[in-house]
């Protein structure tokens, strides 16, 4: 079995709001000083689920990210977790980066590693939260597509039973294969590298592939940032409600309410 | 004359507010663009969510009615989607940000190559351009976007914009569908356990917890405070990865996005990321007993205190007033 994974380098999703700053173009954050970038939550759930499934049936996982240098550090996490290899595409990342384009070049390079079974990817990426590469990357691959997945219920030969998350329900569907599948943070939790892994990721030889090497031509936008601002929050002010006690303070604001029309 | 197409969502047979508000968008875009409005409605005995779209103001509602759209398949709706376009050839497409649009918009957008922008807070027009407003970052940052030329689809985020208000309705056509083979089966579906109270989603009153409640101990606060309100139950992000609730009731960019006239927050500091799900909260009451928590900066009104002493007082005080009342 030949499972594929997608990942993408973000801005850490923990980063305090009050220290993202947007660089002077206008269209980049600012990494604050000694953070860099790290491998998309949603991701690292897609190497976990893509290793499980290498436990279980036996195969090979290959991880993909497109963008800068920044893309081998997570493609050598996902290497260290037990990845058997990685392939850089040469790319644009960060919020200003296009899905279509993205999904051109990562449809490309799936073709240019021949057959695949399946093909992973986190549901979105934290940074963006456009939650569109899956979808397109199907499309490019003539692949069915199932986001979010909360749980990869069975894998055989020709076919997958994985849990969907709906509108206020869980829906259990089947799926020919090969498929790809978006991949959402309730299916595990991913496992830490071990020291071997570390070791064996240093090494690890990470092919960049650009455009040329896929033989396509430079994919173009459909869609462009023309400027990323933050917007100060609207201030209310709260009106304390204050009482001679805790207990006090809590009938009071039953009451304020009341008189508001609100219970 | 351009053409905008305004497609709706149905919950339970019914259209659902957020299409009203996508239709209001639609309508602002419309004059912007001197464009005629279309509406697109794809569901199984959808006649009754017809109706009612066809009264938001649109020139005419293509309606693709079939006993395959539910439980809803992504390339069933993504077949009729097609077909809705042929018919009416729109130049932009918007949408309500759902779950099911959140995966079948993204299909239709690679099979026309049209360039797609998704939870959208603003949509607008200038000069040639789309624009798209988004959050990034966990709502931390806007990202205003510029959709290229050819067909354009915007879905939005909930309550970013008011409902439209209904008038006199326009005709509703009906659209043949193709055969389609689907590749995803539905195996079965099981609805979510959501306790006994209303709908998060669309709940008048939600009462959501946070860490600062101190344990998963004191989460019984939370639901009876629910109880005694009437409310649905809400939590943080935090609160769901300890896993003290299931992820259905997180509040926040990556949970739910919920417009409740009252909304009680109760050991919540209000992180953006939290508050970004409340765009459409009318009265936010904040119970914590850090006074510099930053939900006391946006919240309406607020306690300072414990939550183990403001809640039942506060539950006890709610349950007298209902009595009175009766």
């Amino acid at each position: 079995m030949h499972i594929v994974v997608t990942i993408k380098p973000v801005i850490d999703p923990n980063t305090p709001s009050v220290l993202l700053k947007i660089g002077k173009d206008g269209v980049t954050l600012e990494l604050p000083a000694g953070m860099s970038q790290i491998m998309n939550g949603y991701d690292a759930n897609a190497v976990e689920a893509a290793l499980a499934l290498k436990d279980k049936h036996g195969g090979t996982v290959t991880v993909l990210s497109v963008g800068d240098e920044t893309s081998k550090n997570c493609l050598r996490r996902a290497i260290g977790m037990g990845a058997d290899r990685g392939v850089h595409i040469a790319g644009p990342t960060g919020l200003a980066c296009d899905s279509s384009l993205i999904a051109k070049l990562l449809g490309a390079a799936v073709g240019k590693l021949g057959f695949v079974d399946l093909v992973l990817c986190g549901r979105q990426a934290s940074d963006t939260d456009a939650a569109q590469v899956p979808f397109l990357l199907a499309g490019e691959l003539g692949l069915p597509v199932i986001s979010p997945v909360k749980n990869i219920q069975g894998v055989d030969d020709d076919s997958a039973v994985v849990d969907r998350i709906g509108e206020g329900c869980t829906q259990r569907l089947q799926v020919k294969l090969p498929a790809l599948l978006g991949i959402s943070n309730e299916i595990n939790k991913p496992r830490p590298a071990p020291l071997k892994g570390v070791m064996l990721a240093k090494k690890a030889e990470i092919p960049t592939w650009t455009h040329s090497d896929l033989g396509i031509e430079a994919p173009q936008p459909a869609m462009t940032l023309r400027r990323l601002y933050i917007e100060p929050p609207v201030e209310t002010r709260a009106e304390l409600i204050a009482a001679e006690s805790a207990r006090a303070a809590g009938r009071a604001l039953a009451d304020r309410l009341r008189q508001e029309g609100k219970i | 004359m351009p053409k905008i197409l305004v497609i709706g969502a149905i919950s339970e047979g019914n259209l659902t507010g957020t299409s009203l508000e996508a239709v209001t968008a639609t309508l602002e875009l419309a004059e912007a663009m001197g464009a005629e409005v279309f509406g697109g409605l794809i569901g199984d005995e959808c006649a009754r969510a017809a109706a009612r779209f066809a009264a938001a103001g649109l020139s005419e509602v293509f309606v693709a009615d079939h006993a395959r759209h539910a439980p809803y398949v992504a390339e069933f709706h993504v077949a009729a989607a097609q077909a809705i376009v042929r018919r009416c050839q729109p130049d932009v497409i918007l949408a309500p940000s759902t779950s099911e649009t959140s995966e079948w918009m993204p299909i239709l957008s690679g099979r026309l190559d049209a360039a797609m922008a998704s939870a959208c807070t603003r949509v607008g027009f200038e000069g040639d351009h789309l624009l798209a407003t988004r959050p990034v970052c966990g709502g931390a940052v806007q990202g205003e976007y510029v959709l290229k030329g050819g067909l354009r689809i915007v879905t939005l985020a909930p309550a970013a914009y008011e409902a439209a208000t209904l008038s006199e309705p326009c005709p509703i056509s009906l659209v043949e569908l193709p055969d389609v083979q689907a590749r995803v089966t539905v195996v079965e579906q099981l609805n979510d356990q959501v306790g006994s109270g209303p709908p998060l989603r669309t709940a008048r009153t939600v009462v959501s917890g946070g860490l600062g409640i101190g344990n998963r101990e004191n989460w019984s606060l939370i639901e009876d405070a629910a109880a005694a309100l009437g409310a649905a139950v809400g939590a943080t992000r935090a609160v769901v990865e300890l896993g003290w609730v299931p992820h259905a009731q997180q509040v926040g960019f990556s949970g739910q996005k919920i417009s409740p006239e009252l909304y009680l927050a109760v050991g919540i500091s209000g992180a953006v990321h939290h508050m970004a799900g409340l765009a459409g909260a009318k009265t936010i009451v904040a119970i914590n007993k850090d006074p510099e928590a930053s939900i006391f900066r946006t919240a309406h009104f607020g306690v300072v205190g414990d939550a183990k002493e403001v809640v039942p007082a506060f539950i006890a005080r709610v349950k007298e007033l209902r009595a009175q009342q009766a």
